[in-house]
């Protein structure tokens, strides 16, 4: 079987030729020598065993290579530096030393301009592929940053001292009043990008975040887009900070006129409602004396039933607000027992009205709590409702506080109809009725939604232990002021200290609130 | 401690208006009322009122307009009046604070009745 050899590189050439030349000098000279001997022989001149005839012939033959050789080395040399040259700008390696053309001996043979060429056409040729080359990465990046600018997702490159080196067409980008770049972000609350940042640099090597909802202009302003924003940090990296920015304007537009569309609504009622519970808070008075037994309890229960009406839609605009990121609270220094006042009577009333009995058991040396009177109220509100409506007939609800660590928890029980385990896992989530509840008891499934989300802004945490057929227990827990006093002044009251999500939320809180 | 005596209430909706009327009269306040905020505006530089009532939506001016033409600049216009600001619309947090800012109280009327605003009234009157 015959085996290709592969081809010989440049720098194979030179060793093999001047190899093969010497060999083919010495068998020559061989030859030569040979013959030399054998004529002298017979010539008769020497007799074979003449020691002369050898030393002749091997002087002869010595001399002969020596001077072949330098004629072959002298005579090739400018092939060699050729070769060397031309073995230097290929690239390959090779232990010829690449001739300078510079040298004085090239100079005085013209030798040097044929160097001169071979270097210089070599030059060309690199300059030639290197524009070529810049060329192709050139429109590489060209197709690359065009396919950047072509999506409407926003990407924004930082160095280490956050200067903006890079920015795709649909990132907001703004020029602050020092010339600087900056991303156009308004970030809601405490968590910023800045923040986010200051806190990588102290701790971390590498680490990501995500924003929702982040909006580059403010409400009705025109252009307004929302973006969820992706960071991404890398200490020491010549692209430090990368964030892409998902436009999802559409989508929370959407959110955002329906949320625009229920508050509107809830707040248009508010007003036939100020008058029904107005003149009901009036007759109440001054109907007293004239109206029967009987009538006097239809009385309570319009009395009752505007007032919740009125807590179903605090509940909807709040649950509009959260839902927005909009609702903060205003955390004060509070008692349990005072929270509680404000609720009691309307509850009173409420449990009267359906036959149930409601009473509180409030330790007088409680701590207080750090909480947003108005809100808290209105949790409480919710859940003693909650435990009126699913309570029996006669039932009892009782609001216990005490002592759990650095909080206090706030207890709501009822011996009522209770839950099974699979209601409770879904009982906080947004509009959930159990089928039960649905076809028996009045709500909007928002209560128990919008309170977990006001406990939880506070830095507290609502949870519930049920037994079916036997009745529930929702208990609140919410830091005592205490503990949070520090941290509650350094932020100016507000809640946003106290929560790790970073909810944003504003409490349009009053100051004086029923 | 001298009770409050005189009210200006600026509200446009007739029934709201009627029933703080109604029931402000027999707690024994002299009550004016006016439906629209260029009137509350003149209305309330006019007479030394003891409480303004103020809605917030009102036609010709906002009532954070009055407000702010009232005790927005450097003199307070109405040093004797206290204004209680009614409103069933929850502000931004920006204009809620200027209201509250120049306001002695701030509430929801839906969850205010003419009882309850009488109590409130007392309440200024105490911190007098």
């Amino acid at each position: 079987m015959e085996v290709s050899k592969p081809p010989k590189t440049a720098n194979q050439f030179w060793p093999d030729f001047i190899k093969q030349k010497i060999t083919l000098v010495i068998l020559i000279q061989i030859t030569i020598s040979a013959l030399a001997a054998v004529v002298l022989i017979a010539l008769g001149v020497f007799g074979i065993d003449s020691l002369v005839l050898w030393s002749i012939i091997l002087g002869f033959f010595a001399m002969n290579l020596a001077s072949d050789i330098l004629i072959l080395v002298s005579s090739t040399r400018p092939t060699k530096e050729l070769m060397a040259a031309i073995i230097n700008v290929a690239g390959e390696r090779t232990i010829l030393t690449p001739p300078n053309p510079n040298s004085s001996r090239y100079e005085k043979s013209g030798f040097r301009d044929a160097l001169q060429t071979i270097y210089k056409l070599s030059a060309n040729r690199e300059d030639a592929e290197s524009e070529k080359s810049k060329q192709k990465l050139k429109q590489r990046l060209g197709t690359l940053i065009d396919m950047l600018d072509m999506t409407n997702c926003g990407l924004i490159a930082m160095d280490g001292k956050r200067n903006i080196i890079y920015a795709n067409k649909s990132a907001p980008i703004k020029v602050g009043t020092d010339g600087k770049k900056v991303a156009d972000l308004i970030f809601n609350g405490a968590d910023t990008l800045e923040s986010w940042l200051d806190t990588c640099v102290d701790e971390s090597v590498h680490c990501e975040h995500t924003w929702t909802r982040v909006p580059d202009k403010l409400p009705n302003e025109e252009g307004r887009r929302l973006f969820d924003v992706i960071a991404s940090y890398q200490k020491d990296s010549d692209i430090e900070t990368v964030l892409t920015l998902v436009d999802r304007t559409k989508s929370y537009n959407v959110d955002e006129e329906s949320l625009d569309f229920i508050s509107f609504a809830a707040h248009e009622l508010r007003g036939p409602i100020t008058v029904i519970r107005g003149y009901l808070d009036v007759l109440d008075e001054e109907l007293a004396e004239v109206l029967k037994d009987d009538q006097a309890e239809l009385f309570k229960r319009l009395i009752v039933s505007s007032n919740r009406l009125s807590g179903y839609i605090d509940n909807i605009l709040n649950t509009s607000r959260y839902d927005r990121r909009h609702l903060k609270m205003h955390l004060a220094e509070e008692s349990v027992a005072s929270i509680y006042d404000t609720v009691s009577d309307d509850m009173k009333l409420r449990a009267g009205a359906q036959n149930r009995l409601l009473k509180a058991d409030i330790p007088d040396d409680l701590p207080t709590i750090a909480a947003d009177r108005a809100s808290i109220s209105e949790v409480l509100g919710n859940l003693i409702d909650n435990a009126i409506k699913y309570s029996n007939e006669g039932g009892l609800v009782t609001v216990t506080a005490k002592t759990n660590g650095d909080f206090v928890d706030i207890s709501v029980i009822d011996n009522g109809i209770g839950m099974p385990e699979s209601v409770v896992s879904q009982l906080f989530q947004k509009f959930y009725r159990s089928h039960r509840s649905r076809e028996t008891v009045a709500g909007s499934g928002l209560g128990l939604y919008i309170s977990k989300a006001i406990v939880e802004s506070h830095g507290g945490k609502i949870s519930v232990r049920s037994e079916d057929g036997h009745g529930s227990t929702f208990t609140v827990s919410l830091p005592i002021y205490s503990t949070v006093a520090d941290k509650l002044k350094a932020d100016n009251n507000s809640n946003e200290g106290l929560i790790n999500e970073g909810n944003g939320w504003i409490k349009n809180h009053s100051m004086y609130r029923s | 401690m001298t009770k409050f005596k005189t009210i200006l209430c600026i509200e446009d909706d007739r029934f709201i208006g009627e029933m703080y009327v109604r029931t402000l009269k027999k707690a024994g306040y002299d009550i004016d009322w006016v439906v629209d905020g260029n009137d509350g505006l003149i209305a309330a530089r006019n007479k030394a009122y003891d409480i303004i009532l103020l809605d917030v939506m009102l036609p010709e001016r906002r009532g954070t307009e009055i407000l702010d033409a009232l005790r927005g600049g450097k003199e307070d216009l109405i040093p004797r009046s206290r204004v209680i600001v009614l409103t069933n619309f929850q502000q931004d947090d920006e204009s809620r604070m200027a209201m509250e800012k120049h306001a002695d109280a701030y509430l929801i009327k839906a969850e205010i009745t003419p009882r309850k605003l009488i109590s409130v009234i007392e309440k200024l009157e105490e911190q007098k």
